[in-house]
């Protein structure tokens, strides 16, 4: 009963703070509520005794993404103005789009037509959370598992290639070429008679 | 907890784990290369797909039986290895047509080589997918490595542009699809395609969050085909992204949506047939109207492409709505074919982008007959065989198609697709009368070197060949199913 | 043998294909190096062909090769059938292309299109060996229609000169009306038998017969009658019989290897061809036979006299051939089919022997081909002069050579039939034999003997050529003899235009070797009740000599040689002061009115009627209400279609999501 309770209030917290994200006013604002939406799923995964899952999404998204997200965010300027116009204008529109796909969607799954196949299994008296994904992480799932360290490889290169580029032309300073040069290579010392201007 | 777990067999897997060695090989060696020798960095790649190629091709041979390892996550089958061959060569055939335009606008950094490799990868991973997980991230590696491509060209705003709309897009439908495989597991409880599908088998008939999750699926595969509504973003993207991404993009990536197409809808959702066939009926119709109508207005090439894409793609999905064996395998003939084409046509446009110059509209290919006759001669070849003239291939893929599709009885639905091809006859006529009756605006004789004009010149053969003895394909195209 | 087949008809097409793409690269020595090497192949490996199925007396190969598609239980196939018959024709065809390929080397040399002639004579070769060796109507058909084709292309090589389009479009209007015909004999073929193989189509024929259909409500026809008619209807148009006739004279437009070639010895010997091959449905059907033969006879005559009054030198051939070919059609009629095929491969040889001589005498005279402006020429043109003689002689039947014994056996066969029209058909080639050496020899008069015209003709002639080729200085020019590459083609054709009648007489008209391939119902036998008094080619000569036909020869000789040579004002006085003369030269010089009733007739009435109908149903019905309007309707569409893709990614996103939201509601509330 506690952990229904819980359940609903999280979940209502959860639903407030994806609307706030995207109907907050400031960009600031937006993205501290993603960080409390985040907080209240990896609450719901702690509800259903999938702590690391938990853990990771507040280290990795929480700790990581979203303070990276939060810096970007502050230091581009965001023109709001014009956000918030083409947002009003489509509001009445999407807003009814939505509202149709909420209750298609609450019809569907308001009756009952889950197997209830393959929902959480209990762990086993001292199970450990970690220790179970790993099994399967490493086993069952190999494949999947070497194939998203593939996407990860992909992201890394993509991010390269799409920032890092060596443009000819580009003005760069190499410092240890710079460290390196001696006065010689610069200035040359001519003996020559002088001239004189008539 | 199931402790006994024996290592799965890597080989049916063989060409994927070549592949993925092959991409780190040259991830490092291309570190170390200087920059005169990036050359090299291509040709290891062209050598990667080939080989990966011909071992995909290798164990194909007398297979008969599926062969399914990683614990039902990788699936090796005959479509499998059609797919997959007809994939990388195509992919190997783009990174030959682009090279040269992408030397000349010095955008031919080994990262290019490396994406497109990457892209390769999702391609096999998706086409061998036995799981709904691995389907998914096979998805994602080819799509991610696709919009990075798109954006490759960071001088051009709009290749920027072109990739975001293409990412965000494709991150809300890999929502959908991610939407659709959970409300699926919720009925079925699995993951894994063929138990899903013996699981629907024993669900009530119209069962409601079956069909939620089955809608949510065909609109993420829509979407990776581009068939409307779910099209919008093919146009912007074939214009923005430079001509070699959008070679790839219109070619390879399409074969393996064909078989993301056939692993969800028709082996995972084969119970489903009834239902989303409507669905597909629909996005068909449109698809072939707007393909055929709107490409009319079109005066950039590449846009005119882009629609005659999604009219092909309605064609595609005749094939697969006709649901029986002959209808699939007249839609994969029909993928077959049509990137073949794209290849072709998109081909020509490279060749004809000189220095500083891209060809990208209609009055660019103006005259095309006068400046170089046999490049003229391949591109109206293509032009016929979009538009279904005998004896290319082209005509023989719409008609197997439709005649799948008159086979279920679907005599209307053929009539109209029949309309249609014809409305869409006029604009690819349109670029032939361009080609030959029109004076050209810019006089200069095209350059190409002689590899490209022999690909090119294969290219087109093999469309005509295919056009006049198509019966070796047709029956492998058979046989996959 | 299967593959040396396919060799036979690859080699050329392949020649063909690379000359055609790769012109530029491969040279005009390659151009001719590689498609001689095509063609010569083909040649030798024919001979070989021929030599098996002949000498050695190998059964007919006939096999279908590749099924390109099969339609409700209709199968589309390429296949060869090869008898007696098609090696024959395989034979001649590869040896005159050969030559003419050769000939060209010379005669194109200074033409910026030389390597795409090259081309288009290969591809050419290829499509007539399709033709003759097919063995089904689709391929048949293919081969008729890729002939026709390569014939349009080459009439119309010179596409700038203005005649030439017009003869071009001239020939492909006619053709249209034979092919029209022709498809749709073939279309009742299929419709009567199930089938487009030969084989099947003969062995069902004699079922058909009583057979009956009604196209007309109350008038009924044989349905063998009829396919048989509609089938020489195509053989009409291609083998330019009358009324389908006029477009061949004005092929002459064409550069004259394409004459010789297409218009003399091969394409337009396609319809004997067929109707020889069809000889099984054609032997059912006397009305068809009767048709031919009437048909053939006024072809034969008519098209000779207006031989006499053309001052073209290639017209004069061209008329020539014309009526030759109205030879052959009698043959046909009469049921002496091996006569026909006899007479078309003598012909083959001396008329393209006679058409390159032309050429030969054009090339030497500078492109003038008005004979008016000749003469004399013997003396500087020697080996042109001997084998244009003998390709006269040869025309003419002189008694010995080869065109002797075609013809007088063709005329024998005719006197020996029944029909109704034979006794017309024997007058009209009796005659025929007169008019054909007249103007023969009128051309060999006019050209080679005489006074020496060109002298003073060179000085207008340079004038009125001036445009056009300005680089050429030719003023009061010696005429000398052409290259070797332009005789030596002249006396390999000359050699055959002598001797081939002589040894083949007897195995062909008399003996097996037709034997299978050519069915002649015992009724029509006429070269059987020849062959009772046939006692070999020496008495057959000796045999000439009673009858009336080479009298007739030597008088046309004599009477054209009078005219010509000794009194020149006969003619002048024949055509001008002599009323029935002026009527007759009116008419001869009018054509018969053919092209006047052609042109300022159907065509004429055709593009009325088209105006009207433009005008009235096109312009403003449908265009304007149909086509217009449903492609402007489609524009519309288009363009608002296009305004659809704005370019805002939210509009695009917001279109996914209208897009799912409809289909789920679709899926979960209206099913």
């Amino acid at each position: 009963m506690f952990q229904l309770v819980l359940f609903y209030a999280f979940s209502a917290v959860l639903i407030g703070a994806a609307l706030a994200v995207i109907t907050a006013r400031n960009p600031v604002h937006s993205v501290l509520f993603l960080v409390l939406a985040f907080f209240t799923s990896a609450a719901l995964w702690l509800l259903i005794e999938a702590e690391f899952l938990a853990i990771v999404l507040v280290l990795v998204y929480v700790g990581a993404v979203m303070v990276l997200f939060l810096f970007v965010v502050m230091m581009i300027d965001v023109d709001l103005a014009a956000l918030r116009e083409g947002f009003n204008r489509s509001l009445p529109l999407g807003m009814g789009v939505v509202l149709l796909i909420v209750l298609e969607l609450s019809v569907v799954l308001g009756g009952s037509g889950f197997s209830g196949k393959g929902g959480p299994v209990p762990l086993p008296e001292g199970g450990s959370n970690i220790r179970a994904l790993g099994e399967v992480m490493y086993t069952q799932y190999v494949y999947p598992f070497e194939i998203a360290s593939v996407i990860l490889l992909l992201a890394i290169v993509a991010a390269i290639a799409l920032t890092l580029r060596r443009r000819p032309g580009r003005l760069v300073q190499n410092p240890g070429l710079q460290a390196k040069v001696r006065p010689e290579d610069r200035l040359r010392i001519l003996k020559m008679p002088s001239e004189t201007r008539d | 907890m199931d402790m006994t777990f024996t290592s799965p067999s890597l080989w049916p897997a063989m060409p994927e784990i070549f592949l993925l060695a092959s991409v780190c090989a040259i991830l490092v060696i291309d570190l170390f290369l200087p920059p005169r020798w990036r050359h090299l960095t291509y040709g290891l790649s062209l050598m990667a797909l080939l080989v990966t190629a011909a071992m995909v091709l290798r164990l194909g041979q007398g297979l008969e039986e599926p062969q399914v390892t990683f614990s039902g996550m990788f699936v090796l089958d005959r479509l499998a290895v059609v797919l997959k061959s007809a994939a990388l060569l195509v992919t190997g055939a783009v990174l030959l047509y682009g090279r040269d335009y992408l030397r000349e606008r010095q955008l031919d950094q080994g990262e290019f080589y490396l994406l497109t490799l990457f892209s390769a990868l999702g391609m096999m991973v998706l086409i061998s997918a036995g799981h709904f997980i691995t389907l998914y991230l096979g998805l994602e590696l080819m799509s991610l490595s696709l919009y990075a491509l798109v954006a490759f060209n960071r001088e051009q705003s709009a290749s920027s542009e072109a990739a975001m709309k293409y990412f965000v897009l494709g991150a809300i439908a890999s929502g959908m699809l991610l939407y659709g495989m959970s409300i699926l597991y919720g009925v079925t409880g699995s993951l894994e395609i063929e138990t899903v599908a013996s699981r629907i088998m024993e669900q009530p008939v119209g069962s409601l969050p079956l069909l939620l999750g089955m809608t949510f699926v065909v609109a993420a595969v829509a979407f990776k085909l581009g068939a409307v509504p779910f099209h919008n973003w093919l146009p912007d993207v074939y214009q923005g992204a430079n001509t070699p991404v959008t070679l790839l993009v219109g070619s390879a990536p399409k074969l393996a949506a064909f078989a993301m197409v056939m692993r969800l809808l028709a082996q995972g959702m084969e119970g489903l047939a009834g239902d989303w066939r409507d669905l597909l009926m629909v996005m068909a119709v449109l698809s072939l109207a707007l393909g055929s109508v709107v490409a009319i207005a079109q005066t950039n090439v590449k846009r005119l492409l882009a629609y005659s894409t999604i009219g092909h793609i309605g064609f595609l999905l005749l094939g697969v709505l006709a649901a029986n064996p002959m209808g699939y395998a007249a839609a994969l003939f029909y993928v077959l074919i049509y990137v073949l084409m794209a290849l072709g046509a998109f081909g020509v446009l490279i060749l004809l982008s000189q220095r500083g110059m891209e060809a990208e509209t209609l009055d660019d290919l103006k005259g095309l007959n006068a400046r170089s006759p046999w490049l003229a001669a391949v591109m109206a070849l293509f032009m016929f065989s979009m538009a279904g003239v005998p004896p290319t291939a082209g005509f023989y893929a719409k008609l197997l198609v439709l005649d799948a599709v008159v086979d279920q009885g679907m005599g209307t639905l053929a009539i109209v697709a029949v309309l249609f091809a014809v409305i869409s006859a006029f604009y690819y006529l349109r670029v032939v009368w361009q080609l030959y009756f029109e004076a050209p605006i810019n006089g200069s004789a095209v350059v190409a070197s002689a590899d490209l004009r022999w690909l090119l010149i294969a290219n087109g053969g093999l469309v005509l060949l295919l056009g006049i003895l198509p019966d070796q394909l047709i029956r492998a195209c058979l046989s996959a199913f | 043998m299967q593959g040396i087949y396919l060799t036979i008809v690859l080699a050329p097409l392949v020649a063909a294909v690379i000359v055609g793409l790769f012109g530029r690269q491969v040279g005009r020595t390659g151009a001719h190096t590689l498609t001689i090497a095509g063609v010569g192949g083909a040649f030798l490996l024919s001979l070989w062909v021929l030599k098996v199925h002949a000498l050695d007396g190998a059964a007919p190969f006939n096999a279908t090769l590749y099924t390109w598609g099969v339609v409700d239980g209709l199968r589309l196939e390429v296949g060869f059938l090869v008898d007696n018959l098609t090696a024959l024709m395989m034979c001649v065809v590869t040896f005159v292309s050969l030559m003419v390929h050769i000939y060209t080397i010379g005669y194109m040399h200074e033409d910026d299109g030389y390597q795409r002639f090259f081309s288009y004579i290969s591809l050419f070769t290829f499509a007539m060996l399709m033709l003759v060796m097919a063995n089904n109507f689709l391929q048949l058909f293919f081969g008729w229609e890729a002939v026709g084709l390569v014939s349009y292309l080459l009439i119309g090589f010179w596409y700038t000169r203005p005649s030439a389009v017009f003869a071009n479009m001239k020939a492909f209007l006619v053709n249209r009306v034979g092919d029209f015909g022709f498809l749709l004999g073939i279309a009742a073929i299929l419709q009567y038998t199930g089938s487009l193989d030969y084989r099947e189509v003969f062995a069902a024929a004699p079922t058909l017969q009583g057979q009956t259909l009604s196209v007309l409500p109350g008038a009924s026809w044989s349905v063998l009658t009829v396919i048989c008619l509609l089938l020489f209807v195509g053989a009409m148009g291609k083998s330019a019989q009358m009324p389908l006739h006029v477009w061949l004279p004005d092929s002459m437009e064409g550069p004259t290897p394409i004459s010789a070639l297409i218009h003399a010895a091969t394409m337009v010997t396609a319809g004997i061809f067929m109707v020889a091959r069809m000889s099984p449905l054609y032997e059912l059907s006397e009305t068809a036979l009767n048709t031919i033969l009437l048909i053939g006879s006024a072809t034969a005559f008519f098209m000779g006299l207006l031989g006499i009054v053309q001052t073209d030198i290639k017209r004069v051939v061209a008329y020539s051939t014309l009526s030759q070919l109205g030879y052959m059609t009698v043959a046909l009629g009469v049921s002496a089919y091996s006569a026909a095929v006899f007479h078309l491969m003598t012909h083959a040889f001396f008329k393209a022997l006679l058409f390159l001589a032309a050429g030969s005498v054009i090339i030497a005279m500078h492109h003038e081909q008005d004979m008016r402006r000749m003469g004399g020429l013997w003396r500087y043109l020697p080996i042109t002069y001997i084998t244009c003689l003998i390709g006269a002689l040869a025309l003419i039947g002189f008694p010995g050579f080869s065109g002797f014994f075609s013809k007088d056996a063709l005329i024998e066969a005719v006197a020996e039939s029944h029909l109704p029209g034979a006794g017309i058909a024997h007058a009209a080639v009796l005659s025929g034999v007169f008019i054909t050496a007249f103007y023969t020899f009128r051309l060999i008069f006019l050209v080679f003997h005489g006074p020496e015209r060109f002298r003073e003709a060179a000085g207008d002639s340079h004038a009125a050529h001036a445009d056009h080729d300005a680089h050429d200085h030719h003023g009061v020019h010696e005429p000398h003899e052409s290259p070797w590459v332009v005789t030596l083609p002249l006396i390999l054709l000359a050699i055959p235009s002598i001797i081939i009648g002589a040894f083949t007489i007897e195995p062909m008209l008399f003996g097996d070797f037709f034997r299978g391939v050519i069915q002649v119902s015992h009724a029509h036998d006429v070269l059987g009740e020849m062959a009772e008094h046939f006692h070999g080619p020496w008495a057959f000569l000796l045999h000439g000599f009673q009858g009336p036909a080479v009298y007739l020869a030597f008088a046309g000789v004599a009477s054209a040689a009078y005219v010509y040579l000794i009194n020149p004002a006969v003619a002048d006085f024949f055509a001008h002061r002599f009323a029935l003369g002026r009527v007759v030269n009116w008419i001869l010089l009018h054509k018969y009115g053919f092209d006047a009733l052609y042109i300022q007739g159907f065509a004429a009435f055709g593009r009325g009627l088209g105006r009207y109908f433009w005008q009235r149903g096109d312009v403003d019905l449908i265009d304007g209400r149909l086509v217009n309007g449903t492609a402007q309707r489609v524009v519309a569409w288009a363009a608002k279609g296009r305004t659809l893709q704005s370019g805002y990614l939210y509009h695009y996103a917001f279109a996914m999501l209208i897009g799912l939201t409809a289909m789920l509601g679709w899926m979960l509330f209206i099913r």
